[in-house]
């Protein structure tokens, strides 16, 4: 029955506006407001659930190469994988260690983690880029980025 | 490697160029920190250890922006705090992401903010935990007024014109302003409506934000703008706008603003103020406190403060500590039994 | 004539050394401005303002002009290199100057936007002295219900912005519909979808999404080639070379596109962003071969690119002739004028000429340092393309996590461009197409807005939409140009049958 990616998607999709059709109905309402706060989201909820039923019930017309972009290779799938973690690590530590370090250690890590061997550029640009964006916004702009641990 | 070098040298470049053009604010801050450390010595009192954090709880630009940077300005410039002020935004939620992160700030002694009726009103519309009662207010020091404006050709040539329409059919007049219902445009012109008996639950207003309101009047899409004086001032100097009241105790200062009628004057006894001015976080150092107050009273008695006021066609209104925390329950009250009735409160 | 003593004057304060200087600072802080990650106009102009109290009023407002063309100008550089706008009137120019430069020439797409941007700074600036007094009608011309109307037909457009499944499109289109509905709703005050944090009552900065969408979506793919290098070679890829060609190719576009911008601009409300999008569609809409839309298009560049830069300079009508900030950014630019002791409205043309035409003769100085200061850099900055992938990867992630949290220095903001980042990703891998989702995003609050307030207005009648000749007007537009494609389709296969 869910065979066929534009299935699953549809049905995903569906749920989607389902959960938003809901919220919308929640949405309170006020006298004398001829078109209240929640028309358009209802009228976007309904529109959404047709169009994921009609893709539900539509062909798959992908072509040889759009299929090829959805066929990630595993070693890929780790690098990507990699990259998000340490995304989140960064946001996470963000605020607490501050900008520069965390910039740092994100720029010279995530190079290295995609393969790039050359340690001593990499240093370099690592902590040249972070600390000039710093100096411009912080010194030159006055807007304040967070300092964290580090005392400038 | 070479074009990498190349690229660094181009950012370096631009890095040095940059900071050429800013050395003279540079110099002036290295200079404040030399100062600073003569006097911080010879003080008995509760004086400041660190530099001032003022938070602007709103992007670049607006009124508590404005009024945070020129505050900062002059208070560093006439030498009355010898500390580095900076200014930060905390932008979002019509304030409510400042006041926030100023909770955090309990019990700090250097981090202050600026705000004005929306830390009344947005609490009560429910979109924020903290209100007013949730900080120390230390001192007032700014009031602008409201003026309610309408096309030059309009039929009413006065408040009273205007309210007699309403009362037998609301739903004719459009109004318009800048924020939301519940906010500070719709709720002025509500309070004076409803002196003059109008059905408020029946006034018909449409949130126009990016100068739509007074576009919107100009091209008769709307009928009444309830706006800040200064936005409307300069559109009746040039013929294109009659104001039909302020919303002030008195007649204001100026050329143009002086021939706005008051509400007053016209039989509605009814005003309203949208005060400004600095809070501190919660259980801040009492002589702390003491001390921005007298700093702040200084800073508006100041002649540099007085040619910013003008400038930006703002009115003198201090109030120290005690008298604006009471002045800020009173007017909460008010409010909230306005919003109540318009079914707006939360 | 006091109209043309008053513009004399304005090139003598424009033309003076002082005047030249301030105006070649502006442009230049203004380019840097636009190129740094999440700084737009707004913040670099907020923060002169305090630096430039006491300085000569029209000296100051000469270089903050130039700020705010500078950045619109200089912004175009990261969407193209890195598909990582840096200001959001940018974003559009992504959508043909990333294929360009991805397919090694990335030096021709920089030299056309730049003269692009020179051209339509240039042509609007000679509509902005010569229409300036009369255009001050037109920017208050537009009520709500045709503000409605004009949203209302750069929606219609979606089908026609990308190719592949139409059900795919239009389903882009109404999620990126749905998301501008989260936060406040300012007709009645009611947080929307806001799940209770109040991190969402403003609602999600287009920037965020922009960023999310395009270019952390990019990133993925940049990971998955990681060990390829980009097309072309150094040279080739600094290469300003353009051919005889292109510039015929640009000229129709860049002509067209600075007009419809500058009317755009001097809509209050509609701005460079806007402006940008619908000039892109406008053009594919007319182009004989809209399928090389999206792949590195030249036309599909040098139209948003003129057109961004056209609302720039319209943008000053309504501030300049009537006093009425229409954007973020001139709503900073009023309060400049303020400190400066200067009320900008319909008095100023006569009481201070020397300011209002000052700023308007000194643009075409700026645009001519922009062009000058930008074309010798391009071969440099192109080669940012050269860096090994990995690192570069690195720098586009730093670039766009800056540009977001300098747009509202929140954490969750950060957490949001990861979300959309790895929407973006599915999105492109299940070709569900990027730009419907972002116009529908930019538009339709601007639709939902207007169309309330015209039902407020007029009580909830519907026919206040007909009422007025502009409104009018585009919805006929709107329905022709939604109807025409479906019509045509239908011909051809009876023909065909």
């Amino acid at each position: 029955m869910l065979q066929g990616v534009n299935r699953k998607i549809g049905l995903i999709l569906a749920l989607l506006s389902i959960g938003y059709l809901y919220m919308s109905y929640q949405l309170p309402t006020y006298p004398y407001i001829p078109v209240d706060a929640d028309a358009v989201p209802k009228t976007l909820g309904w529109v959404l659930l047709v169009l994921s039923v009609a893709l539900f019930f539509s062909k798959d017309s992908d072509s040889e190469e759009q299929k090829a972009k959805r066929r990630i290779p595993k070693k890929d799938v780790k690098a990507l994988l990699g990259v998000g973690a340490l995304l989140l690590i960064y946001i996470m530590l963000f605020e607490t260690l501050g900008f520069i370090i965390m910039t740092v250690l994100f720029v010279y890590f995530c190079s290295w983690f995609l393969g790039y061997k050359n340690h001593i550029v990499n240093a370099i640009v690592s902590i040249v880029f972070p600390i000039a964006l710093y100096s411009i916004f912080v010194f030159m702009l006055q807007i304040k980025l967070p300092q964290g641990i580090l005392p400038f | 490697m070479k074009k990498l070098l190349a690229l660094l040298i181009f950012v370096l470049m631009f890095l040095a160029a940059c900071g050429g053009e800013n050395t003279s604010s540079n110099n002036d801050n290295a200079n404040d920190e030399d100062t600073e450390e003569n006097s911080g010595e010879d003080n008995d009192e509760w004086a400041l250890s660190e530099s001032i954090e003022i938070v602007a709880p709103a992007g670049a630009g607006g009124g508590w922006d404005t009024t945070a940077r020129m505050s900062a300005q002059v208070l560093t410039e006439e030498s009355l705090i010898d500390q580095d002020i900076g200014v930060v935004n905390k932008e979002g939620a019509g304030g409510a992401i400042g006041w926030a992160y100023m909770a955090e700030q309990e019990g700090s002694n250097h981090n202050l903010f600026v705000s004005s009726s929306p830390i009344l009103l947005v609490p009560l519309n429910g979109q924020s935990e903290y209100g007013h009662e949730d900080f120390t207010p230390i001192a007032n020091v700014i009031a602008d007024y409201g003026a309610f404006a309408v096309a030059k050709d309009a039929k009413w040539d006065n408040l009273n014109e205007l309210f007699e329409d309403m009362k037998e059919d609301p739903q004719s007049v459009t109004i318009v302003g800048t924020s939301a219902p519940g906010s500070m445009d719709h709720i002025q012109f509500v309070r004076f409506a409803k002196a003059a008996g109008v059905d408020i639950t029946k006034i018909k207003y449409v949130s126009a934000p990016d100068a739509g309101g007074v576009t919107q009047v100009l091209n008769g899409s709307a009928d009444v703008f309830s706006t800040g004086v200064a936005e409307v001032a300069e559109q009746v100097r040039a013929d294109k706008l009659k104001v039909l009241a302020v919303t002030s105790e008195e007649r204001l200062d100026g050329e143009v603003l002086s021939t706005f009628p008051t509400a007053k004057e016209q039989g509605i006894d009814e005003t309203f103020v949208n005060w400004r001015g600095f809070f501190g976080p919660k259980d801040m150092d009492p002589a702390a406190v003491e001390y921005y107050e007298n700093k702040f009273k200084e800073l508006s008695d100041s002649e540099a403060f007085a040619e910013v006021r003008a400038n930006y066609g703002w009115n003198e209104m201090y109030m120290g500590n005690e008298e604006y925390k009471q002045f800020l329950d009173e007017e909460k009250e008010n409010l909230k039994s306005i919003l109540e009735e318009l079914g707006l409160l939360e | 004539m006091g109209a043309i003593e008053g513009i004399l004057t304005g090139f003598e304060v424009a033309f003076s050394w002082e005047g030249i200087l301030f105006v070649l600072l502006g442009v230049f802080v203004g380019t840097f401005i636009g190129m740094l990650p999440g700084l737009g106009p707004i913040s670099a102009i907020a923060i002169m303002i305090p630096i430039t109290y006491g300085m000569d009023p029209t000296l100051a407002l000469v270089m903050m002009a130039g700020v705010y063309y500078g950045a619109v100008f200089g912004g175009s550089t990261s969407s193209i290199l890195l598909n990582a706008p840096g200001i959001s009137g940018t974003v559009a120019s992504s959508f043909d100057g990333y294929p360009m430069a991805q397919q090694g020439k990335a030096g021709k797409a920089l030299a056309i936007a730049a003269i692009s941007s020179f051209a339509g700074g240039t042509i609007s600036v000679v509509l902005l002295m010569i229409f300036a007094p009369m255009l001050a009608s037109v920017a208050i011309s537009f009520g709500p219900p045709a503000y409605f109307a004009l949203m209302l037909l750069g929606l219609t457009a979606i089908a026609s912005l990308s190719e592949g499944s139409t059900i795919k499109a239009l389903i882009s289109a109404v999620v990126g519909f749905m998301i501008a509905t989260i936060g406040i709703d300012p007709q009645t005050g009611t947080g929307r979808f806001t799940f209770g944090s109040m991190n969402l009552l403003d609602g999600i900065d287009f920037l965020v999404i922009a960023l999310g969408l395009f270019a952390i979506a990019e990133v993925c793919y940049l990971v998955m080639n990681r060990h390829k290098t980009a097309a072309g070679s150094g040279k080739e890829i600094g290469s300003l070379k353009l051919s005889k060609d292109d510039a015929k190719e640009m000229s129709g576009p860049v002509g067209r596109q600075s007009l419809l911008g500058f009317i755009l601009g001097i809509l209050p409300g509609a701005g460079a962003t806007i402006a940008s999008f619908i000039s892109y569609i406008a053009e594919k809409r007319i182009a004989k071969k809209p399928e090389e839309f999206g792949k590195g298009s030249v036309k599909g560049l040098a139209a948003p690119e003129a057109s961004n830069n056209a609302a720039t300079s319209g943008a000053f009508v309504p501030l300049l002739s009537l006093g009425i900030p229409g954007s973020g950014t001139t709503a900073v630019m009023l309060g400049a004028f303020l400190v400066l002791g200067l009320q900008p409205g319909p008095m100023l043309m006569g009481d201070r000429p020397e300011v209002f035409w000052g700023i308007i003769a000194s643009m075409y100085i700026g645009n001519i340092f922009l062009l000058v200061l930008n074309l010798p850099l391009i071969p440099y900055i192109a080669r940012i393309l050269t860096i090994p992938r990995p690192l570069l990867i690195s720098l586009v992630l730093m670039f766009s996590l800056i540009g977001v949290y300098a747009i509202s220095f929140s954490v969750f903001d950060l957490y949001l461009l990861l979300a959309f980042g790895v929407i973006g990703f599915l999105m492109r891998m299940f070709a569900f197409p990027a730009p419907p989702f972002i116009l529908a995003f930019i538009l339709g609050g601007m639709m939902e807005k207007s169309f309330r307030q015209s039902m407020t207005i007029s009580n909830g009648s519907i026919s206040i939409l007909f009422e007025n000749n502009i409104s009018l007007v585009l919805i006929i537009l709107s329905v022709l140009s939604f109807a025409f494609p479906i019509a045509n389709s239908i011909w051809s296969k009876k023909k065909a049958g």
